[in-house]
C-alpha cells in the first residue's frame, strides 16, 4: 500500500505574511491516480496545488511549515534546489500560457535548456505532442508560432510542454476554466489516457468535471481539509456533511 | 561549478550592479566636497550663503552666492508659476478629454518637447525671445528674469505633464463611474473626483518639475542675463547658481579660490535639488494612490 | 459626496454645462500652448538654419577662427560621446533593471537603491559636469576626454535607462516566468531565454530617448570632454572632441563675431535638433508599432 504513495503531506502549515493560507494539511497522493481539489474560491487548494512544485517561492513573504515528503524525501529541506523538483513535477496553468516562439521551439525549450540529454529533439518533440493529442493538429506548423493556435491548442501544447521533461507528476491548476467546452472535453480525454504513465494532481471548480475524471477528491474549505475520498464515495455518500452540502450545491 | 551556485554568483554579480546608482551618488559628493569644501577654510559658511557680493576674481574677492541663490529661486518660482498650470491642463486634457488621435500626437508633442536639447531653447531664448521682448517692451536687455522664466517652463512642461499624465491615468475607473453614476458631469468628475484623487502624483511632478528648473544650465546661462545682483523687476538680469558654474569653471584657474567657490555652489545645488527630490519620493510613497496607482 | 448632492440642487443644468465648456476650454488652450511652442521652436529652427545646410557643412571642419566653413569634427565628437555614454549606460543599467525586478524582495536596500536612483535621476546636469571634473578628469587623471566625458553622461542617463528596462521587463507577463520556472528551468535560463527577449524591444525604446538626452547635453560635457577647437580629430579615447551642443553655445555667446555666424549658429542648432528628435523619434514609432503587434 505505501510503495503505491508519490506525495505525503505531513501538518502542512502555509502563510501569506501573517494570514494563515492553509491549515494542519495530512494527506497523501497515489501513484497514477488522478486525484482533483475542490472548493470554494480562497479555499486554499491552489495554493497546495503550487506548494508540491515550491512555486509559491515566487511570491514574497510566504512561509511553509511541515513537510511534504516526494518520493520519501521533504522537498522543503534546506539542501533541496527547487529547479530539481520543478523537473519531476511538471505544472500547467489556468490560463494557456505558451511561449511566444515556435511551437517546436516550446517542447524542445526545456529539455534543452534543462540538459537532461535528448538525443533525437526531433522524436520527442513528436513524442510529447502525439501524447498531449496535438500532434496531427499541427505537424505540419511546427515552425509558425504558437500564439496562432486556438486556445484550445495551446492548453494542449502547454501539457505537451510539460510531457517533454518526463515528469513524475502533472500538476493542474483549473487547465479548463479558460477554455470552451469542446476544448475542454478534449483536454479531459487526454487526462484520462495521461493517468495510464503519469501522477495527476487537478485543481478544479467544476465539480462535474472532478466527478467525470478523477478518481480521488479532496474538498477544502477556509483553508482545511475537510473530506479526502474516493471520489465515487465523495459525490455519492460523503462522510462529512459539509461536503454534501458543497456538493449538492447549497452553499460556495 | 554546479547550476545553484552559478544562480547565486550571478544575482550577487547583478546586485552588485544595481548598487553603482548608490555608488554614482556617493561619487558625486565624495567630488564635489572634495573640491569644493576648502573654500570654506576662507569663507565661512555663513558669507558664502548670505554674502550679498560676488565678486570672484577680485582682488581682494568676495564669494558671496546670496544673490545666485535668489537668481535660482525667482526663476524656478517663476518658471513653475508658468509650468504648473500649463502642464496639469495638457495632462487633463490628454488623459481625460482627448480623442484617442489627438491624445497620441500631443503624447509625442511632449515627448519631443522634453527631447529638445536645453541648448537650443537657450539658444531660441537668445535670439529669438530676447530682442522681441527687448523691442516691445523698451528694455536694455531682453535677456532677463521673464525670458529664461519662460524658457524654463518650455523644459519643466513635460516633465510636470507626463507624470501628471500618469497619476491622472492610474485613478480607478471605478471612481469616474461611481461619480458619472450619480449624474456628474465630466467637468465635475474631473474636478472633484480625479484630480483630487490624483493629487499626490500631481504634487510629485510638481516637485520634479521645479528640481529640473532650479538645475537646468544652459538655458539660465543663456539667457537670464548673468548680473549677479539681486533683482528689482522681473525684467531684471540674474545670475542664476548653474549659470555661474558653467560660465566661470573655464576661466577659474585649477584648485584657486574661485574654483572651489564654484564647486561649493555644486554642493548647494546638489543638496537642493537633492531634497526636492527626497520630498517628491516622499510625497509619491506617502500618499500613496488609492487602486493602481504607482508613481 | 455630500457636496457633490448640493451643488447638483443648486446649479442648473446649464450653468453646469457653462463652467464645463469654459474648462474645457482652458485645457484645450494650455495643451495646444504647447503643441504651439514646439511647432513654432521647431520651425523657426528649420527655416532659419536650413539655408546653412550643405553637404560641405556637414562634412568639413570649420575655417576663418569658426566663421566658416562645417561642423564636421562636431558631429563626430557628438556621435563618439553618444556612443560612449551608451557603452557606459545601456549595459549598468539593464543589469540594475534585471536585479531590481527579477531578483530582488521587497525590503529596505531595494528601496534605497531605489531612491538613490531616483535621486540620481534629479542630480542637475551641471553638478554632473562638476563630478565629471572632479572625479574622471582630475581624480582618476582621464583628463578633458572623450573617456571622460563618456563616463559622465553614461552615468547620466543611467536612471533613464533603467526606468524604461525596469518597465519592459515588468511589462513581460509573470506568467512566462511561471511556465519556464514549472518545467525545472533555472532562475537564470529564464529570464536569459524568456524574459529578456521579450523585453528587449521595450528596454531599447525607453532607453534611446536616454540616448538622445545625452546627445543633446552641453553642461556635462563643458568641463570633461569638449573642446572650444580643434583642428585635428581625436585619435584615441583621451583626447579631448568638440561636440555640437556646445559649439553652439560658443558660436552663440563667444565666438569672434556672434552676428555674422548667426547662419552657422542656426545650422548647427538644426542639425543637432535633427539629429537628436529623429533619435527620439524613431523610438516613439518603435513603440507604437510595438503596441499595435503585441500579442499578450
Amino acid at each position: 500500500m505505501d510503495s503505491d504513495i508519490i506525495i505525503k503531506l505531513n501538518k502542512v502549515n502555509f502563510y501569506y505574511g501573517q494570514s494563515r493560507a492553509l491549515t494542519d494539511i495530512t494527506m497523501n497522493f497515489r501513484k497514477n491516480k488522478v486525484s482533483a481539489l475542490i472548493g470554494p474560491s480562497g479555499c486554499g487548494k491552489s495554493t497546495l496545488l503550487r506548494l508540491l512544485n515550491r512555486m509559491n517561492d515566487l511570491i514574497d513573504g510566504t512561509r511553509v511549515e511541515g513537510e511534504i515528503l516526494f518520493e520519501e524525501k521533504n522537498i522543503y529541506a534546506q539542501n533541496v534546489d527547487p529547479v530539481e523538483i520543478r523537473r519531476k513535477i511538471g505544472m500547467v496553468f489556468q490560463k494557456p500560457n505558451p511561449f511566444p516562439k515556435t511551437i517546436y521551439n516550446n517542447i524542445s525549450y526545456g529539455p534543452k535548456l534543462t540538459g537532461i540529454g535528448v538525443e533525437d529533439m526531433d522524436t520527442l518533440v513528436e513524442q510529447s505532442l502525439k501524447r498531449a493529442v496535438l500532434w496531427d493538429e499541427v505537424k505540419d506548423i511546427l515552425n509558425k508560432s504558437a500564439m496562432n493556435l486556438s486556445g484550445g491548442q495551446q492548453q494542449r501544447l502547454c501539457i505537451a510542454r510539460a510531457l517533454a521533461m518526463k515528469p513524475d507528476i502533472l500538476l493542474m491548476d483549473e487547465p479548463t476554466s479558460a477554455l470552451d467546452p469542446i476544448s475542454t472535453a478534449k483536454i479531459e480525454e487526454l487526462i484520462e489516457e495521461l493517468k495510464k504513465n503519469y501522477t495527476i494532481i487537478i485543481v478544479t471548480h467544476n465539480m462535474q468535471q472532478a466527478a467525470r475524471i478523477s478518481d480521488e477528491t479532496a474538498f477544502f474549505y477556509l483553508g482545511n481539509l475537510v473530506e479526502y475520498n474516493k471520489t465515487e464515495k465523495i459525490f455519492t455518500n460523503p462522510d462529512v456533511k459539509h461536503t454534501e452540502d458543497y456538493i449538492t450545491g447549497r452553499f460556495g | 561549478m554546479n547550476r545553484h551556485t552559478k544562480e547565486i554568483i550571478i544575482k550577487y554579480v547583478f546586485f552588485t550592479f544595481s548598487l553603482v546608482s548608490i555608488v554614482v551618488l556617493g561619487l558625486i559628493v565624495f567630488s564635489l566636497f572634495r573640491e569644493g569644501l576648502p573654500i570654506f577654510g576662507k569663507v565661512s559658511v555663513k558669507d558664502f550663503l548670505l554674502g550679498m557680493e560676488w565678486y570672484p576674481t577680485y582682488d581682494p574677492p568676495s564669494f558671496g552666492i546670496f544673490p545666485l541663490i535668489i537668481g535660482s529661486l525667482i526663476v524656478t518660482i517663476m518658471a513653475t508659476s508658468i509650468a504648473v498650470p500649463l502642464g496639469v491642463m495638457a495632462a487633463i486634457y490628454i488623459s481625460e478629454i482627448a480623442p484617442q488621435g489627438i491624445k497620441e500626437i500631443l503624447k509625442s508633442v511632449i515627448e519631443l518637447l522634453a527631447g529638445l536639447p536645453s541648448v537650443v531653447l537657450g539658444f531660441f531664448g537668445m535670439v529669438v525671445v530676447a530682442p522681441w521682448l527687448q523691442d516691445t517692451f523698451d528694455l536694455p536687455t531682453g535677456l532677463n528674469i521673464i525670458n529664461a522664466s519662460m524658457i524654463l517652463a518650455i523644459m519643466a512642461i513635460p516633465t510636470i505633464s507626463s507624470i501628471s499624465e500618469d497619476a491622472l491615468y492610474a485613478v480607478p475607473r471605478e471612481f469616474k463611474e461611481a461619480s458619472y453614476a450619480l449624474g456628474a458631469t465630466k467637468f465635475e468628475t474631473i474636478t472633484r473626483v480625479i484630480i483630487p484623487s490624483a493629487l499626490s502624483g500631481i504634487s510629485t511632478a510638481v516637485m520634479l518639475g521645479m528640481a529640473r528648473a532650479i538645475g537646468e544650465t544652459m538655458v539660465v546661462l543663456m539667457v537670464a542675463g548673468g548680473a549677479a545682483a539681486i533683482p528689482e523687476g522681473l525684467f531684471d538680469s540674474v545670475r542664476p547658481m548653474p549659470a555661474s558654474i558653467a560660465a566661470e569653471m573655464g576661466e577659474a584657474p585649477f584648485r584657486s579660490a574661485h574654483y572651489q567657490a564654484l564647486f561649493a555652489i555644486g554642493i548647494v545645488l546638489f543638496f537642493l535639488t537633492l531634497a526636492f527630490n527626497l520630498i517628491a519620493d516622499y510625497v509619491s510613497h506617502k500618499f500613496r494612490q488609492i487602486g493602481s496607482g504607482t508613481l | 459626496m455630500e457636496n457633490i448632492m448640493k451643488s447638483f440642487k443648486n446649479n442648473s443644468m446649464q450653468w453646469r454645462y457653462f463652467k464645463q465648456s469654459i474648462f474645457f476650454g482652458a485645457v484645450r488652450l494650455s495643451a495646444f500652448i504647447i503643441a504651439l511652442a514646439l511647432g513654432g521652436i521647431l520651425f523657426y529652427i528649420i527655416v532659419n538654419g536650413i539655408g546653412a545646410i550643405s553637404w560641405d557643412f556637414i562634412t568639413k571642419p570649420p575655417t576663418d577662427s569658426m566663421t566658416k566653413g562645417g561642423i564636421m569634427p562636431a558631429i563626430l565628437g557628438t556621435i563618439y560621446l553618444t556612443i560612449g555614454a551608451i557603452a557606459v549606460g545601456l549595459p549598468l543599467g539593464i543589469v540594475s533593471a534585471i536585479y531590481l525586478t527579477e531578483y530582488a524582495r521587497q525590503g529596505k536596500v531595494i528601496r534605497l537603491i531605489k531612491v538613490g536612483i531616483n535621486c540620481l535621476a534629479g542630480v542637475p546636469s551641471v553638478v554632473f559636469g562638476l563630478f565629471g571634473l572632479g572625479f574622471f578628469v582630475i581624480f582618476l587623471k582621464f583628463g578633458s576626454s572623450i573617456l571622460s566625458g563618456s563616463l559622465t553622461l553614461g552615468f547620466l542617463i543611467l536612471p533613464t535607462i533603467i526606468g524604461a528596462s525596469e518597465e519592459a521587463l515588468k511589462s513581460v507577463p509573470q506568467t512566462f516566468r511561471e511556465a519556464s520556472l514549472s518545467l525545472g528551468v533555472s532562475k537564470w535560463q529564464t529570464i536569459y531565454r524568456i524574459v529578456l527577449p521579450n523585453a528587449l524591444p521595450g528596454i531599447l525604446t525607453g532607453s534611446i530617448l536616454g540616448i538622445g538626452r545625452a546627445a543633446g547635453e552641453t553642461a556635462p560635457i563643458m568641463f570633461t570632454a569638449a573642446a572650444y577647437f580643434t583642428a585635428k580629430l581625436p585619435g584615441s579615447i583621451f583626447d579631448e572632441v568638440m561636440a555640437l551642443p556646445y559649439h553652439i553655445y560658443v558660436l552663440a555667446t563667444a565666438g569672434t563675431n556672434i552676428e555674422a555666424t548667426r547662419p552657422i549658429q542656426f545650422g548647427t542648432v538644426l542639425v543637432l535638433v535633427a539629429v537628436v528628435l529623429s533619435i527620439d523619434l524613431i523610438a516613439i514609432i518603435i513603440r507604437s508599432y510595438m503596441r499595435k503587434n503585441k500579442r499578450w
